[in-house]
């Protein structure tokens, strides 16, 4: 029977999950345990693995299952907050239509009548991205990104901020007592796997994909015992192993190395016991030829990837040869990904087998971890990739899978963390008629009005104090109406006049780079070259960046003033400085982006997505809709401090926060862990499309059988 | 048709811990392994109701492996034990009653999980520090130049496993056997780097446990057909061995993955045989006195060889392979053509033995830290018992060896540490709460903390007797069951359960239960007092200190849980 899907049924069903997501999310979280049909037992604080396990049978449960995992596939971490999100979002859409409904009688209502449809919002939810979204990120949010780059222009990798981006990281995804411990190992595994400094990338990628082989889990042991080991240890024990002091070389082989009587599809014809006896002789004489001959270009190991025949085995141990069997093509993958080797194939003639197939080995000793053996390789890199093994132990298997997830996860994040993300929001500028040169004089005139509207939501709360005690802290604008001590609109009327000034040469800039893209096309093509860190080329952009410059310095002594500095800040370089342009690239969240943990990103973004919204340059749907998604996105600072008091509870936290925010200075932060902006960004951004996908359906009907693909045109030929 | 079926949707269980079902659970389970542990404890059957075998235990290793639990905790917990158990092999039943205790205490002091599990890795770090210390009072160095302490480590391991059923002489018998097989594996010559030997345990189950011993080099069992065809070898210093491990049963193998075309008339079988005899021609000119394959040996083979006063032994086994090519030098050898002089090895003499109803053939040989284990034991769920017990003192006798340290046995390590914890938490607490916990949460999770160690050491006892401790080293004292009330402890009481201190000296005792006050346990263990006292009571240190960590990290998984997720599928 088909059921009408309902917003209210919707939210239903995310309550629910959002009710066990919530218990583990952020550094308060607890773990659950999920058991498996086979009778595995796992720990997890994975949002996905969660929900994957409820094995969930409602259709809308399903489909925002879905929804996340796919989500998981590009981004690799979000699932709690994803759902969280979702439930907020739903609530306060919900809330928001009984609210209209009740006041339809209202002259307003009309039109409210119309934004109530579903399909309506639903369209305001795609085009908030590209109309709202990437605009704010791009012009308000950008001066407080940090960067994990100790220097922006070479891109060399920070430590101690990568290591406060996985602490975070892992806060949210291990248990309580070994954050600690494991984002160290993290971080060590990564510095020690690097050759250098640059081609991170490469080493991310490969970490990747053979994160299985580069990982060894150990139960029994605590997991304080986990480690870093230098070299490849391979998941099998030696065939015959001979002890080699020295450098040797190693080859791989992918089929039997003797040569049997006959291949597939092929005979072998006996017409004589003298000539199956001389066969036999001749295989074992060429097999003990091979062996000598591998011998003789110092290869001392060879692994294999079948099993091979005693005799094989016999001579390379004869040959004092090592031999490892039935390796996985994985694990043989990654050895010639490393060493870059080619498989050995038997030659037909000794003459033709080269030195090219072998590779360099500094030792090869067998490894003893708790009873198993394994062994472990020496290989000398011929890549970025140094190799290295991590062990993880721990009481059980559940918690090692866990440690090995997150770590495997951690990597996916980084490779993430590293691209650039692009805001499209200038095409949509354009699809305006809108110059994008003017959108951004516009916006940066706008901005000069900032200072007024500070102060009028400053001289709002005391026209409504009254109203203040009734209401809870639910409401954004309430919190600030709790602002019982504001510093004087004086203070922050000085602090922000050169700023001012800073913007308005802002705007000359603006106005020269206008000019410019109207003079010389192939500059703008430049100009729009995606590339971050474009080389200055021409005088005029030279000119631009030392106004740009200025501007900077004169932004620092704002700073100073402000008299506000912090942990973080002095820690961290700023993306770029704050007020520089951003029009001598694309639109674009920076690789390596990223801000302090804890809910800054979504209170930010609140505060931003508020004030654009009462500008009111936008539509009234677009307005609401900011509101709604502002609201929601305070979700989640206000779960991560639910335990916390005093100081660090969530109202006094966003208050001290949206106080610095209007006084122009900068963030200050408790918290030392980081994480990335674009992930954030795009958590928000696929939440959006799940919700349009909730909105837009309005049947839910259940089939027997599974949906047919569209038929092949050629199917009708059988009929 | 696919047979796909809806999968069903997994049950959530929210807060499990809470549950009054799963507290059941675990006090059932606790109170199994606390009625097994220690020398009185007492043993337990497992069948499974349909005959077949039974096996009487108070081992942890025997006892978790059997034991089927259903709810997902036990699971976790069971196998964080049994974990523990493959790794280390002693202090099982310890970890498992721990990690039992502190679940249990925690649960009932109803703090937040949250702050139990910080302040609970701050003790643990705290105890794994003391005890890794040079002040540790519950720590001895091992003297190896003598055999006292690692004879004591191996009695108090024997004597804490009931259900071996040994005597008083019998146990002092094993315990000088399994030393002796121990150093027997340990090689003469050292390089940087020892490679300790192995020690073959051989069953021989109906046999007095007096009738076990130790012999060097390595016991196969042959039939006593095979026995009588032996005949009296030449007599010379060295036997020259032959070891094979491809089959001599002259099949055909690794013939390609195509077809084989045969004429008519000519056999195989024929060429394979005439191979395996020119084999055994070169082995009989090459004078290889015995034959050893891990396969099958042909019977003509056999009998050419046998003419020639070659020695045949067939169907080794794989588990075999490895101990023979380390002793006789041999590299098993995989060709059937030409076998290269260099792969053949030797052993020193080759004599018969008989043990029981058992026959077998005695290889000695040059290399010397492979021994046999000729175990005895009245039946076969003794035999097993006792199987595991010896493999676990081999096993902590080599750990012993890697860190060379004992710990105090007899409940004494667990109310020493506990006596310290207790005294430091309360004395000098700033470095925990300067994380920002209140010290009433300090004050309940220490107790919590430290009466599960406590109790864990009252568990050793099963008669009802009364449990004392003392104020000054805060050792482990036992008192008879019905003391009259009044009396003066140091009569009733002789040693502390280590045996290191005599109630002779002046002392005070307190009930372990009721012991409140804190007072600063005695610290750095004088050497002397150490040398003066015997048979002690010693527990293996690296499996006692691993098992501490794990039972703590253990516990706090558990309480750390918010949901179980139960796949019903």
């Amino acid at each position: 029977m088909a059921v009408s899907l309902s917003v209210k049924e919707a939210l239903r069903v995310v309550e629910v999950l959002e009710t066990i997501v919530s218990s583990c999310v952020g550094p308060e979280g607890r773990q659950v345990l999920c058991t498996k049909p086979t009778g595995e037992v796992m720990l997890s604080r994975d949002g996905g693995r969660l929900l994957g396990s409820l094995h969930l049978e409602h259709p809308t449960a399903r489909m925002m299952v879905s929804c996340v995992s796919s989500h998981l596939r590009r981004a690799g971490d979000g699932a709690k907050t994803y759902i969280i999100y979702l439930c907020h979002l739903l609530r306060e859409l919900h809330a928001a239509t009984d609210k209209v409904m009740g006041s339809l009688g209202q002259a307003h209502g009309k039109h409210w009548k119309k934004c109530c449809q579903w399909k309506l919002i639903a369209r305001a939810c795609l085009s908030f991205q590209t109309q709202v979204l990437d605009c704010v990120v791009d012009q308000h949010l950008k001066k407080h990104f940090l960067s994990v780059f100790s220097s922006p222009k070479e891109r060399t990798l920070c430590r101690s901020s990568l290591e406060s981006l996985f602490e975070a990281y892992l806060r949210g995804r291990v248990g309580r007592n070994h954050h600690g411990f494991i984002s160290q190992l993290i971080s060590d595994y990564l510095f020690k796997c690097m050759a250098h400094e640059r081609g991170f990338e490469e080493v991310f990628e490969l970490v990747d994909d053979c994160f299985l082989e580069l990982s060894i889990g150990v139960t029994g042991l605590p997991v304080t015992e986990s480690k870093v080991v230098a070299g490849l240890v391979l998941h099998r024990d030696f065939s015959v192993y001979y002890p080699v002091e020295g450098d040797m070389r190693l080859v791989v082989v992918n089929e039997a190395i003797h040569p049997l009587f006959s291949s597939s599809e092929s005979e072998f014809i006996v017409t004589s016991e003298i000539q199956f006896q001389t066969s036999q002789f001749w295989i074992m004489e060429k097999t003990r030829t091979i062996m000598s001959h591998l011998r003789s270009q110092n290869v001392h190991l060879l692994l294999s990837r079948v099993k091979q025949s005693d005799m094989v085995v016999y001579y390379a141990g004869l040959n004092g040869i090592s031999v490892v069997e039935c390796l996985s093509s994985e694990e043989l993958s990654l050895i010639q990904r490393i060493t870059g080797v080619c498989p050995f194939v038997p030659p037909q003639e000794p003459s033709q087998f080269g030195i090219s197939n072998t590779a360099l080995v500094k030792f090869c000793t067998p490894l003893i971890l708790r009873s198993k053996r394994y062994i472990h390789l020496g290989l000398v890199s011929n890549c970025a990739f140094i190799p290295h093994c991590v062990i993880l132990c721990g009481p059980v298997q559940g918690m090692v899978e866990q440690h090995k997830d997150t770590f495997h996860g951690a990597f996916k994040i980084l490779q993430q963390l590293f691209k650039d993300h692009h805001l499209n929001y200038m095409a949509q500028a354009n699809d305006q008629n809108c110059l994008p040169s003017h959108l951004m004089c516009k916006n940066s005139r706008e901005s000069h009005q900032e200072p007024e509207f500070v102060h009028d939501s400053l001289r709002r709360p005391y026209q409504e104090t009254v109203v203040e005690n009734k209401e809870k802290l639910r409401k954004p604008q309430t919190c600030i109406k709790t602002h019982s001590n504001p510093v004087g609109p004086n203070i922050e009327c000085e602090a922000y006049s050169p700023g001012s000034t800073a913007k308005e040469i802002l705007t000359d800039v603006c106005q020269i780079d206008g000019r410019l893209r109207g003079l010389s096309p192939n500059k703008t093509r430049m100009m729009d070259n995606p590339k971050p860190w474009t080389e200055s080329h021409s005088p005029a952009i030279a000119a631009m960046e030392t106004s740009a410059m200025e501007i900077s310095y004169e932004n620092s002594q704002v700073t100073k003033d402000a008299g506000n500095g912090t942990v973080s800040s002095a820690r961290l370089k700023p993306v770029e400085t704050p007020l520089a342009p951003s029009n001598d690239c694309l639109p674009c969240i920076p690789a390596g982006s990223v801000l302090p943990v804890g809910g800054y990103f979504e209170i930010l973004l609140h505060y931003y997505l508020l004030n654009c919204a009462q500008k009111g340059r936008q539509s009234e749907e677009t307005r609401v809709l900011s509101k709604i998604i502002a609201k929601a996105l305070l979700s989640i600072p206000r779960i991560l401090c639910k335990y916390k008091k005093g100081k660090h509870s969530f109202p006094q936290m966003y208050m001290r926060t949206a106080h610095t925010l209007q006084a122009g200075q900068p963030m200050s932060s408790s918290s030392t862990g980081l994480e990335s902006v674009a992930s954030k960004y795009q958590l928000l951004a696929s939440v959006l499309q799940c919700l349009t996908t909730i909105l837009t359906i309005d049947l839910v009907i259940p089939v027997k059988r599974q949906p047919r693909e569209v038929c092949d045109p050629d199917s009708e030929d059988e009929l | 048709m696919s047979r796909l079926e809806a999968k069903k949707p997994s049950l959530c269980e929210s807060e499990p811990l809470t549950s009054e079902r799963v507290r059941a659970t675990l006090s059932v389970l606790k109170g199994i392994i606390t009625s097994c542990y220690g020398p009185s404890g007492r043993l337990k059957q497992l069948h499974n109701g349909l005959g077949g075998y039974v096996c009487t235990t108070s081992q942890s290793s025997a006892l978790l492996a059997h034991l089927s639990v259903t709810h997902p905790i036990l699971k976790i917990l069971t196998t964080a034990m049994q974990n523990h158990v493959s790794c280390f092999s002693d202090c099982g039943l310890f970890t498992a009653i721990l990690c039992c205790n502190l679940i249990e205490n925690v649960l009932r002091i109803g703090l937040p999980p949250t702050t139990v599990i910080k302040l609970n890795k701050h003790l643990l770090s705290l105890s794994t520090n003391y005890l890794k210390s040079e002040f540790c009072g519950c720590r001895i160095p091992v003297n190896f130049s003598n055999t006292e302490m690692l004879l004591c480590l191996v009695r108090s391991i024997l004597t804490s496993k009931p259900a071996c059923m040994l005597t008083h002489k019998e146990v002092d018998h094993v315990s000088a056997l399994i030393l002796k097989s121990f150093l027997l594996t340990i090689p003469e010559n050292v390089q940087d780097r020892v490679i300790l030997g192995k020690s073959i345990i051989v069953p021989l189950k109906g046999q007095r446990v007096i009738d076990s011993t130790v012999l060097p080099g390595i016991l196969i069992e042959i039939s006593d057909v095979q026995l009588m065809k032996m005949l009296p070898t030449k007599n010379s210093d060295s036997l020259k061995v032959a070891l094979f491990c491809a089959s001599l049963s002259g099949d055909l193998t690794g013939t390609g993955e195509g077809s084989m075309v045969v004429t008519y008339g000519v056999s195989l079988e024929n060429a394979a045989l005439d191979q395996l005899l020119n084999l055994g021609n070169q082995l009989v000119n090459d004078h290889v006195d015995l034959v050893m394959c891990q396969k099958v040996v042909h019977p003509s083979l056999k009998q050419f060889l046998s003419t020639h006063h070659v020695i045949v032994i067939d169907r080794l086994g794989a588990a075999l392979m490895e101990p023979l090519s380390k002793v006789t030098g041999t590299q098993p050898i995989g060709s059937l053509d030409s076998v290269s002089p260099s792969s053949y090895g030797s052993v020193k003499d080759l004599s018969s033995a008989r043990f029981g109803s058992k026959h077998f053939l005695h290889l000695i040989t040059y290399e010397s830290t492979i021994c046999s284990f000729l175990l005895c034991n009245r039946n076969e769920t003794t035999w097993d018992e006792l199987k595991l017990t010896c493999q676990t003192a081999l096993h902590v006798l080599q750990l012993t060896i890697k860190e060379p340290w004992v710990l105090l046995g007899g409940g004494c390590t667990e109310t020493h540490l506990a006596a310290y914890i207790r005294h430091k938490a309360c004395r000098e607490p700033e470095s925990i709460l300067k994380d920002g916990y209140s010290q009433t949460e300090l004050q309940l999770v220490v107790g919590a903390y430290c009466s599960a160690l406590e109790s864990l050491a009252g568990s050793l006892e099963h008669d009802g007797g009364d449990i004392l401790t003392d104020m000054k080293y805060g050792h482990f004292w036992l008192a008879q069951t019905n003391s009259p009330p009044s009396i003066n402890w140091q009569d009733l009481l002789s040693r502390c359960g280590c045996g290191l201190y005599s109630s002779q000296e002046e002392l005070k005792w307190s009930f372990l239960k009721s012991t409140q006050h804190s007072f600063v346990p005695q610290t750095c263990l004088p050497q002397e007092t150490v040398i003066s006292a015997n048979k002690l009571i010693l527990d293996c240190y690296t499996a006692k200190l691993s098992g501490l960590q794990m039972a703590v990290e253990t516990a706090n998984m558990i309480l750390d849980l918010s949901y179980i997720i139960e796949d019903q599928n």
